[in-house]
């Protein structure tokens, strides 16, 4: 009896007042905005991942003169792998912080995470929104190299056999191309594989893999469309409409 | 003023913690109801006398009394207490790592002492018991906690993942090890039990 006499007279001396209610709801929605916000902008980075994948042409890789790892390691995009992880993790550690987050196991609550990161960026990355949030994205950060800037600085080394631009003129077996460095190339497409979804017109942007004949002139032995497959067949789709 | 025996005797765990959010003198009954059992764990699991003992549960409960609100009745109450005293006890043996340091090696010398030469005479309940709290001391606490919540206190996995925060399939990893580590130390010091 002395005991519990001694904990109420100490609770009441010392004036302890019992936290409000609302300071522990406030804290569970922290902690679920945060886990939230983490496991949007994993999304929105394995998004981005997505629509970087989709601009490398994994089939040229056999073509670079240099290792394909080296290619393949030049094209990822590491700025959006290492933002995916690292708000992995946050998230993780934010949902561990909830009220019955220590149920779940780190590798149980990674596979939660990552899954809903996966479902969710890949439906931001179908409808298109990864592209227009990566431009933005890198016409406001500096430093930030693009997925575009990257793709021109692999497919502007005609010295390399890669060469990319746009079709001034198609005459023959020739195309009159300027490429992004407003160089004009005449190119030589006589033998060349030509992807079956591109067509070649005036106006069209392609990259080509080949060699140089001799100056301002390009032996080519693939034209390929710059958007890659995916954003050539929605071109040609909008084109017959 | 404290509630009478009889009136906390009547209530439920929740009313009890529903009753004390109103009223602090309801509290006195939750002391009450667990004052004895959460003295013996603090004790089990830290080389404290009763006196600091009492010094430790006092601190949690006044955690507890500070975060009543947000005790979640879908979780068991005494989990949930368990799991404030056991912080409460574990912080406190953080703060003071070198005290019970000297009782320690003196219960370490003493199993060597004791179980090389008396343990094949010894024959009762008491001696395994004390045996088997001494081995306890020299567990590390991880191990300690999990077989004391276990195996003294009685506790399911889920109320022991409840109360140590840590997934059910830790707590059964963490009991297996905790028993093998136990297993170890007593064949070190050469001590048998009795059945």
């Amino acid at each position: 009896m002395e005991s519990e006499k001694t904990i109420i007279d100490k609770i009441k001396e010392k004036n302890i007042k019992q936290k409000p209610r609302w300071q522990f709801v406030m804290r569970k929605m922290i902690i679920w905005s945060m886990y939230i916000i983490c496991v949007l902008i994993g999304a929105i980075s394995f998004s981005i991942i997505l629509f970087s994948i989709q601009q490398i042409d994994f089939s040229l890789v056999s073509h670079m003169s240099h290792s394909g790892l080296e290619f393949f390691l030049g094209l990822l995009p590491f700025f959006w792998i290492i933002g995916l992880l690292i708000f992995l993790v946050m998230g993780i550690l934010a949902f561990q912080r909830s009220e019955r987050g220590y149920k779940f196991t780190w590798f149980r609550l990674m596979c939660l995470t990552t899954a809903c990161s996966i479902l969710i960026g890949t439906l931001f990355f179908i409808a298109g929104g990864s592209q227009k949030l990566e431009t933005a994205f890198a016409s406001r950060v500096n430093y930030y190299e693009s997925v575009q800037q990257k793709k021109m600085r692999i497919w502007m080394q005609p010295e390399e056999g890669f060469l990319s631009g746009t079709i001034e003129k198609v005459r023959g077996d020739t195309i009159k191309l300027i490429d992004f460095n407003n160089k004009k190339w005449d190119i030589d497409y006589s033998d060349a594989f030509i992807a079956p979804i591109l067509s070649l017109e005036n106006g069209e942007q392609v990259k080509l893999v080949g060699h140089i004949n001799q100056e301002n002139s390009f032996y080519a032995k693939e034209v390929r469309p710059w958007g890659g497959m995916k954003n050539q067949k929605k071109r040609m789709g909008k084109r017959k409409q | 003023m404290v509630v009478a025996k009889e009136i906390c005797n009547e209530l439920s765990d929740n009313d009890i913690v529903k009753k004390s959010i109103d009223n602090i003198d309801y509290f006195s009954c939750l002391y009450d109801r667990y004052e004895s059992m959460l003295l013996r764990y603090i004790k089990r699991i830290t080389l404290v006398d009763d006196d600091q003992a009492k010094d430790i549960l006092q601190e949690a409960f006044i955690k507890i009394w500070i975060n009543l609100k947000n005790f979640n009745p879908r979780m068991k109450l005494s989990s949930w207490i368990y799991r404030i005293v056991h912080n409460e006890t574990v912080s406190f043996w953080r703060k003071n790592k070198s005290y019970g340091k000297d009782r320690k090696e003196k219960l370490n010398e003493n199993l060597s002492i004791d179980f090389s030469i008396d343990s094949s005479t010894t024959e009762n309940k008491e001696q395994n018991d004390r045996l088997t709290h001494q081995v306890l001391e020299l567990l590390p606490l991880k191990y300690k906690s999990v077989l004391v919540l276990k195996f003294m206190e009685d506790m399911s996995y889920q109320e022991i993942s409840d109360v140590l925060r840590i997934p059910e399939g830790t707590v059964a990893t963490r009991i297996n090890r905790a028993k093998k580590k136990f297993i170890e130390t007593t064949s070190e010091k050469h001590i048998s039990f009795f059945n």
